[in-house]
């Protein structure tokens, strides 16, 4: 236990070229150490210059926040879905750490239990685990996840053999009455074993204040996507997509969020009068998680004339759409509520995912949807039917589904869809 | 006048078109090699040859296919999935459905009324149920590409050929041989079978008329075998493997009016 990496045991994997320094896998790190952070809120004054260049370093960051929380007696626990309240594990003052693996070298040694046949998110988080070269996974006490997709489910009995994990149930059928008690039991369930593991008492006011701290990041978070909505966005997909962590509410992320919102600021109507209107065709991007190290679909769409102005996956507007209810009499069922809306393609039906989809079309004045499948995602696979039928007969606009894997062979053939694709939205415009 | 240069993997196509947009003026082809954009222009100076014109003449020059971007004296790129519907469209003007089977891919594509590009759908990775397949198909029973076409059409009952894996087709073939099957029954089979992947790929209400082009088009025997999958008639492009190339000439010819 506690075992916690310092810079110098991570060095020790730089000779191996399947696991970069500073387990540069999960993502590219940058090369330079940054000044030290203040742990407390309030004086965290990160010395990156840009907000760009901070979150460059976001794995570097997290792995020195969760070395000092490790150090100071604090708890990791591995996350593995948005599904997770992270406010529940927060207010058990312990840290959550998005575990999620976007690593193509990883998926190799996956498969040395698991099949071919398997969505890489699930290879590449697996790849981690036996190799032992996710830092956060290695000095977790615990890892939570939850019966989402029959491959993660199944993955997790592997990975529960040699460590802590505990299986929240999710309940599949959104509308049905008895869902929600179920889920709020399911959280609570979760509450005593945290409190167990961990020796504390998770009380109401510690779960409310996780809750304000939590809706107070995805509040700016919100506001940095919907700087997108603007004619001409200041950012690119790309981006914004950067402008994330793998542990939420860390001060100095916080305070960075705050600095993109001051920095960057939409194009009013009138700077742009005279201007020509801009080249690129404004693509709302849907399907599975874009994670760290796996955002190859996304330059490939920005490098061929597309602005990706909406993500509405995991890593994009999905777990940051609806705050928790800060007010309720009880936290743990606000918790429950917000979380369980989450519309993921494992609900059955989930016809809240084509409402949101419906709603962020027209908010961010999308021309087209590229709906992204991770090969063997069978959930998302199945339902892009439903979100051909959307954009093509509701929304009205040419749809492109993509299903590739985190191998990069398939780069020049997912390029000529994509431009294909602009080229029919320009024909369009043009008729 | 124009110019479309196809540079697919299989093949290198070039169209010459003159300034009506109606006229071909000349037109050639070479297999794809190791250096490509020194095959193109030879080929390309070979077409101007025989149209007898110089460069000079050529207003806008369109570069197309998997290696659009390796041809140096193309102006712009457009890709194939456009290049063919523009192409087929000028040939079959009332086209609705184009199907294209190349070296590498096979694609789909519906067009609207006016010919536009309406949605495309294309084989994924792998070079299951393209040109490259049948060439492995040919080579394995000691066929030219030429004779697959009279070869099916002598089978009585086609083998079913279950894997579409170019890798793993040629073993099922293996065990087809061994087991005493006619080559004209797996020739058959392996064109039932790459008509099946593309009317999973068109859904059962593809718009007639649907046409037919690309390389593949030129093997007798897979439209009959795209006929019956998809229940209704198939149509074979004039110029199946220029299409792409003419579609580019036709595109150059539309940017240049439009500046």
């Amino acid at each position: 236990m506690g075992n916690c990496f310092d810079s110098k045991d991570i060095k020790i994997n730089a000779s191996d070229p399947c696991h970069p320094p500073q387990c540069g896998a999960l993502g590219p790190g940058r090369a330079s150490v940054p000044a030290r952070q203040r742990a407390s809120c309030g004086d965290a004054r990160p010395t990156a210059d840009s907000p760009p260049a901070w979150f460059e370093g976001m794995i570097r960051n997290c792995l020195q926040y969760a070395c000092e929380a490790k150090a100071k007696g604090r708890h990791i626990v591995g996350i593995l879905c948005e599904y997770t309240p992270r406010e529940l594990i927060m207010a058990a003052d312990a840290v959550p750490v998005c575990l999620c693996g976007g690593s193509a070298e990883m998926i190799g040694p996956a498969q040395e239990h698991l099949p071919a046949n398997l969505c890489p998110l699930i290879k590449s988080t697996y790849g981690y685990h036996v190799q032992k070269a996710n830092p956060f996974l290695e000095m977790a006490d615990m890892v939570v996840a939850e019966t989402t997709c029959d491959g993660k489910k199944k993955m997790y009995e592997l990975m529960a053999e040699t460590r802590p994990m505990y299986v929240l149930e999710l309940p599949q059928k959104p509308n049905d009455a008895d869902a929600m008690a179920h889920w709020v039991r399911e959280l609570r369930k979760l509450k005593t074993r945290l409190e167990k593991a961990f020796g504390v008492t998770i009380t109401d006011e510690k779960m409310r204040q996780a809750i304000r701290t939590m809706n107070r990041e995805r509040a700016l978070r919100r506001q940095l996507a919907e700087l997108m909505k603007s004619d001409r966005p200041p950012l690119t997909g790309r981006q914004l997509l950067q402008f994330k962590s793998n542990i939420s509410c860390i001060c100095a992320d916080v305070a960075q969020y705050r600095r993109a919102l001051e920095l960057y600021k939409p194009v009013s109507a009138e700077e742009s009068v005279g201007q020509a209107p801009p080249y690129q065709i404004r693509v709302l991007m849907t399907g599975v998680p874009v994670v760290h190290g796996a955002e190859r679909v996304v330059e490939i769409i920005e490098s061929h004339g597309g602005l990706v102005v909406c993500m509405d996956n995991c890593t994009g507007l999905k777990p940051i759409l609806e705050d928790v209810d800060e007010t309720a009499a009880d936290p743990m069922v606000a918790l429950a509520e917000k979380y369980f809306r989450l519309p993921c393609s494992v609900m059955t039906k989930n016809s809240r995912r084509l409402d949101v989809l419906t709603e962020l079309a027209r908010q961010y004045q999308a021309q087209c949807v590229i709906d992204l499948v991770w090969q063997a995602c069978l959930t998302y696979d199945v339902e892009s039917y439903f979100v051909k039928r959307l954009a093509e007969t509701d929304l009205g606009i040419p749809y492109l589904r993509i299903e590739t894997d985190y191998s990069p062979s398939d780069s020049a053939r997912i390029a000529m869809r994509v431009e294909a694709l602009f080229e029919t939205v320009r024909q369009r415009a043009s008729a | 006048m124009y110019a479309g240069i196809d540079a697919g993997s299989r093949a290198i196509k070039v169209v010459l078109i003159g300034d009506d947009g109606f006229e071909i003026i000349a037109q050639g082809q070479v297999d794809q090699g190791v250096e490509q954009d020194q095959l193109a222009c030879r080929l390309f100076e070979q077409v101007l040859a025989d149209g007898g014109v110089c460069r000079s003449d050529v207003r806008r020059i369109v570069a197309t296919g998997y290696g659009r971007n390796a041809i140096p004296m193309a102006d712009t790129t457009i890709t194939e999935i456009t290049c063919h519907a523009v192409g087929v469209r000028h040939l079959v003007p009332d086209v609705m459905t184009v199907i294209d089977i190349g070296g590498q891919d096979s694609k789909l594509m519906r067009l609207d009324r006016n010919g536009k590009v309406r949605d495309f759908a294309m084989n994924d990775r792998c070079a299951a149920g393209t040109g490259r397949f049948l060439e492995v198909v040919a080579d394995q029973l000691g066929l030219s590409l030429g004779d697959l076409g009279p070869m099916a059409a002598l089978s009585r009952s086609p083998a079913a050929i279950s894997s579409m894996c170019v890798v793993f087709a040629e073993t099922e073939i293996i065990g087809l041989l061994a087991g005493g099957r006619a080559r004209e029954d797996i020739v058959a089979g392996v064109q039932t079978a790459i008509a099946s992947r593309i009317v999973a790929m068109a859904g059962r209400n593809a718009e007639s008329p649907i046409v037919f082009t690309g390389g593949v088009a030129r093997i007798s025997g897979m439209e009959t075998a795209l006929q019956t999958a998809l229940g209704r008639p198939v149509a074979i492009s004039p110029e199946p493997q220029m299409t792409g190339a003419l579609g580019a000439a036709l595109l150059a010819r539309r940017q240049h009016d439009s500046y």
